[in-house]
């Protein structure tokens, strides 16, 4: 053999060797899993854990300890036996799929989702000073954003402008331009977005999912890939609380009455001129509740929301049941009190609200009237949950200082402890103990010592967890917050305050799930598709070209073991449309090849000999085969840039494909004609 | 084997059956664009929520409908899919929920309605408004930039005549595909908008391959009318795009018989964009070269196919 000849034989044979060394952590995968399989379901028939049980007990590193739990004595030692089993295999299926193909979502089934950065609220936190106009020019921004799908930034500089105002107003320092305010505004909402992606890194990769992926897409949103998720309800609440925890004063029941009146005031301003409400369809009170403040048992009666509103229908047309409850002797005098309750037996300060008027007491707090008359420093905010008394629930507002005392970023632990004591009202139930830092125990310590007597609430994103009184200073630094209503959101809420706090919420703009049962499908069809569409490619080729057929088709294998090695290689995703794509290719990689056979035809029909023919062919059709694949290529690489996910996947082997198919079917297979014409001396060329 | 021996069609000649053929399949296929009021798209640029659910036992689509009705989600669209004893249904609104994702309203009011009738979520997809209108506005882009990537790349390497037939035959494939889609009343999704781009990919890959015979057949037989150049050129390529033609069909054909439900529209698209491609690169491409040469040199009184052959 010459040795330029010998060169590329060694050349080709080393890039086989590679690609199947690889190619093994894959191959080895797909026996491990079996194992686990087996493993898994015999365990379940021993203990009777379910297969989510044996997951979460092998992510969390107490697999053992269920196994122990939910097993008789008998079969005990088999069970833990097959138990340790597991875990080895499962440590080393971790470190062989790091080294393997990845499955993606669409496989292997799980949750793909986005959640954009809420940027107004974020430039609201940011702001020197908060007025209407920011708001409406804030509000504006956003939607013209994403009418016109051009950046946040430009639109709100535009804005600024266009108004005449200068973005130094309200942001950065006196003196700055407008250029460099956004500039720093940019990078502000750039660092909020990675400091999110950090916590919610953490959250997830508390929650026990295994390769979790979360990625940065354009400048505000984020990209969350969660395989084989069990509970994806649970994950998706987990990423999208803010946990901004917040300490803050409740105002006392003077302060509560007097802005009360206020509203009043202004409603029955509002409600001028309309008819008094007709009291016919009362309705007994119920017995638990008396009307607010006055202490008198609330008559209460339906009335419509145009009764409270006026005439101004457009407002009424969102709810279906638009019925409210009011305390009939009331309501003509004290149109908004009548809405609210007292229950007996609770801090006279705290405001319960019928949940059936809870949407009328919210849209009557939003007025701009009523918010005139809401002192600045003050702010209602409503309880978490709704409080149940007899067959009644009720929502519970509360008025509380603005200005928090402490702030949750100072926390550094948190912890689920379930509540012992048999007199506690609250034995048993879940609860969660947070631990301050020096500095926030400090704080804590002046602030309880300060405000004896008073309420103190923990704000979780806005809404009231708890407000209890504070019996006396607090040095420790610790405290607990109660109310959960399962051990499981406990669990929840301390690990989102371990995390620590996002630095703006975040909402979820797109979410796909693929079920663990498609995604099988669709391996198992994508591999059955594959597999006969290669071999009639393959049969094709025999048949129709002969030998050189052959020698086509070991090109082509060689292509299909050079994409897969490759996406082993980078640890790439296989998606479904990936494997699509891997199949297309096989019908077009063997496009280079029928061109050059082709040729060679064509030019054996002139009467060149065999050789010359090879020659000729595959010069001409060399041309030819880069100027169909580059552009063929163009159309790949936009796809790539443009798609999403599982298109990306198609792309991508598509690209590869083409790539390694300029190789295998060239460079391949005109060395394997060279070896063979050089030795032996052809009378007819099997083509 | 071989299936043409050296091929004579005058194919340049039939151009006239050409254009009224591919003329009336994008009438037709505008026509019903038209009567169905633009393309049918998919959740990807709607938005809205998609649940693919596969229920143990019996359950029409009636009853599913009744139930997602009690939610107040009123224009669901219920669709059967699979045989009948799959009991498999693809619900779709145009809600997304608030607070709760509206798949999972969805799948808890079919188990209060139906709770003897166990159900697997084969999946579900929740796109907000928002995406969906971004995803429009960069498939259009991704469309445009890949003609144009086109447009450049085969000015550069033939001549601009030659690009243009090559994009009015992309354009021509692409509205083919797009009205076969439309009479079939079936979705445009994002995975068709990327067979759309394969089907640019394959359909220009076939075109350069004539191309490149006719740019080198001028060279070598300088005499010759350009109708007889292209003649020559195709009717010496034709093999091949048949061939390569062939084992693409194969393979896309087989993705849609065994591919699966998910890529099942996908793989359609591509076996019409396959058959259409080659019929474009044959019949559509080098005409309209031919032409647009005709209308540039009629002054001179002289077809140039190449200008660097003289």
């Amino acid at each position: 053999m010459p040795r330029n000849q010998l060169l590329k034989v060694v050349f080709v044979l080393a890039l086989i060797v590679g690609s199947l060394f690889s190619l093994y952590p894959t191959f080895q995968l797909g026996g491990m899993q079996k194992n686990e399989t087996f493993l898994v379901s015999r365990i379940t028939k021993l203990t009777g854990l379910t297969k989510t049980d044996i997951e979460v007990g092998l992510t969390e590193g107490t697999l053992e300890s269920k196994v122990r739990d939910h097993t008789s004595q008998d079969s005990l030692e088999n069970a833990l036996q097959l138990a340790d089993h597991l875990i080895k295999l499962n440590t080393k299926i971790i470190k062989v799929e790091g080294k393997a193909i990845r499955r993606g979502l669409d496989l292997q089934g799980g949750t793909y989702l986005v959640y954009e950065v809420d940027l107004p609220q974020l430039l609201n936190d940011v702001a020197k000073n908060k007025d209407q106009r920011l708001i409406d020019i804030i509000k504006a921004t956003q939607k013209q954003a994403e009418q016109s799908g051009n950046d946040f930034f430009d639109v709100l500089q535009e804005n600024f402008r266009s108004r005449n105002v200068r973005l130094n107003r309200y942001f950065g320092r006196k003196g700055e331009t407008d250029d460099d305010i956004i500039k720093e505004l940019l990078k502000a909402s750039e660092d909020a977005i990675d400091r999110t992606i950090a916590i919610l890194r953490n959250r997830v990769d508390q929650f026990g999912v295994s390769e979790p992926s979360i990625t940065k897409q354009g400048t505000r949103r984020i990209v969350i890939e969660l395989a084989g998720i069990q509970n994806i309800q649970r994950a998706k609440k987990v990423i999208g609380t803010t946990a901004l925890l917040e300490f803050k004063l409740v105002r006392d029941s003077e302060m509560v009455w007097s802005v009360l009146n206020d509203i009043d005031r202004v409603m029955r301003l509002k409600r001028k001129g309309q008819q008094p409400a007709k009291v016919d369809t009362a309705k007994l009170a119920e017995a638990d509740t008396t009307q607010f403040k006055e202490g008198k048992k609330a008559e209460n009666k339906e009335v419509s929301l145009s009764d409270l509103f006026g005439g101004d229908t457009s407002q009424t047309k969102a709810g279906k049941d638009t019925s409210l409850l009011v305390d009939q002797n009331t309501f003509n005098e004290k149109p908004f009190t009548s809405l609210l309750r007292q229950v007996t037996g609770r801090y006279s300060n705290v405001i319960s609200v019928p949940i059936q008027n809870v949407a009328a007491v919210q849209r009557i707090l939003q007025l701009p009237e009523v918010r005139q008359v809401i002192p600045s420093d003050s702010e209602f905010l409503w309880r978490i949950k709704p409080v149940v008394v007899g067959e009644n629930s009720y929502q519970q507002l509360y008025l509380v200082k603005k200005e928090p005392e402490l702030l949750g970023s100072t926390l550094t632990d948190a912890k689920v402890q379930i509540s012992g004591g048999a007199q506690s009202l609250t034995s048993g139930a879940a609860v969660v103990n947070f631990q301050l830092n020096s500095e926030g125990t400090k704080t804590f310590a002046k602030v309880t010592g300060m405000n004896v007597g008073k309420q103190l609430a923990i704000v979780l994103d806005h809404h009231i967890a708890m407000a209890p009184n504070i019996k006396g200073k607090i040095p420790s630094g610790s405290g607990q917050i109660e109310g959960m209503s399962s051990i499981d959101e406990a669990k929840d809420l301390a690990l989102v305050l371990r995390a620590g706090a996002l630095p703006a919420p975040v909402y979820a703009i797109t979410e796909n799930t693929v079920g663990p049962s498609l995604g099988h499908d669709s391996i198992q069809k994508g591999q059955k598709s594959a597999i006969i569409g290669l071999l009639l490619v393959v049969l094709f080729m025999i048949f129709y070209y002969r030998g050189s057929g052959a020698i086509a088709d070991f090109a082509l294998l060689l292509n299909i073991v050079f994409i897969l090695a490759f996406m082993a290689g980078f640890h790439a995703t296989l998606t479904l449309p990936g494997i699509a794509g891997i199949i297309l290719t096989v019908g077009m990689a063997v496009d280079a090849n029928v061109l050059i056979f082709e040729r060679i035809r064509e030019e054996l029909r002139t009467g060149k000999t065999i050789r010359a023919s090879i020659d000729s062919g595959y010069s001409h059709a060399f041309k030819t085969i880069l100027d169909a694949n580059v552009t063929t290529l163009i159309t790949a690489i936009v796809l790539y840039s443009f798609g999403t996910g599982p298109i990306k996947g198609f792309a991508l082997t598509l690209s590869i494909g083409i790539i390694a198919s300029m190789f295998t079917a060239i460079f391949v297979t005109r060395l394997i004609y060279d070896i063979i014409t050089s030795r032996v001396a052809l009378k007819k060329l099997s083509i | 084997m071989q299936f043409f021996k050296e091929t004579h069609i005058d194919i340049l000649g039939k151009r006239k059956f050409a254009y009224m053929f591919s003329g009336s399949l994008i009438l037709i296929g505008i026509i019903s664009l038209i009567v169905h009021g633009g393309p049918k798209y998919g959740i990807d640029f709607t938005g809205g929520t998609s649940l693919e659910i596969k229920f143990e036992k019996n359950i029409s689509a009636g009853d599913i409908r009744n139930s997602i009705n009690k939610i107040g989600y009123g224009s669901a669209e219920i669709k059967r899919i699979g045989v009948p004893e799959d009991h498999q249904f693809i619900i779709r609104v145009e809600q997304m929920g608030e607070g709760a994702d509206a798949a999972t309203v969805m799948e808890n009011q079919l188990t209060k309605d139906y709770p003897d009738n166990k159900y697997d979520v084969r999946s579900a997809v929740e796109i907000g408004p928002k995406i969906g209108g971004e995803l429009r506005r960069a498939a259009v882009v991704a469309i445009l930039v890949s003609l144009l990537g086109i447009l450049i790349y085969v000015s550069a390497r033939f001549e601009f005549k030659f690009a243009i037939g090559a994009v009015v035959a992309l354009f021509h494939d692409v509205m083919i595909t797009l009205g076969v889609f439309s009479l079939l009343n079936l979705e445009i999704s994002l995975a068709i908008v990327a067979a759309f781009l394969t089907i640019v990919g394959y359909s220009l890959n076939d075109t350069i391959v004539v191309y490149d015979r006719i740019r080198e057949n001028a060279k070598i037989i300088r005499r010759d009318s350009a109708e007889n150049i292209m003649n020559i050129s195709i009717n010496q390529t034709l093999s091949r795009t048949i061939i390569t033609s062939l084992t693409t069909l194969i393979v896309v054909v087989v993705l849609y018989l065994i591919g699966g439900e998910v890529i099942h529209d996908f793989s359609f698209a591509l076996i019409v964009g396959v058959v259409i491609g080659t019929y474009s690169s044959i019949f559509v491409a080098s005409p309209v070269v031919l032409e647009w040469s005709k209308r540039t040199a009629s002054k001179k009184g002289q077809v140039l196919l190449m200008r660097s052959t003289r």
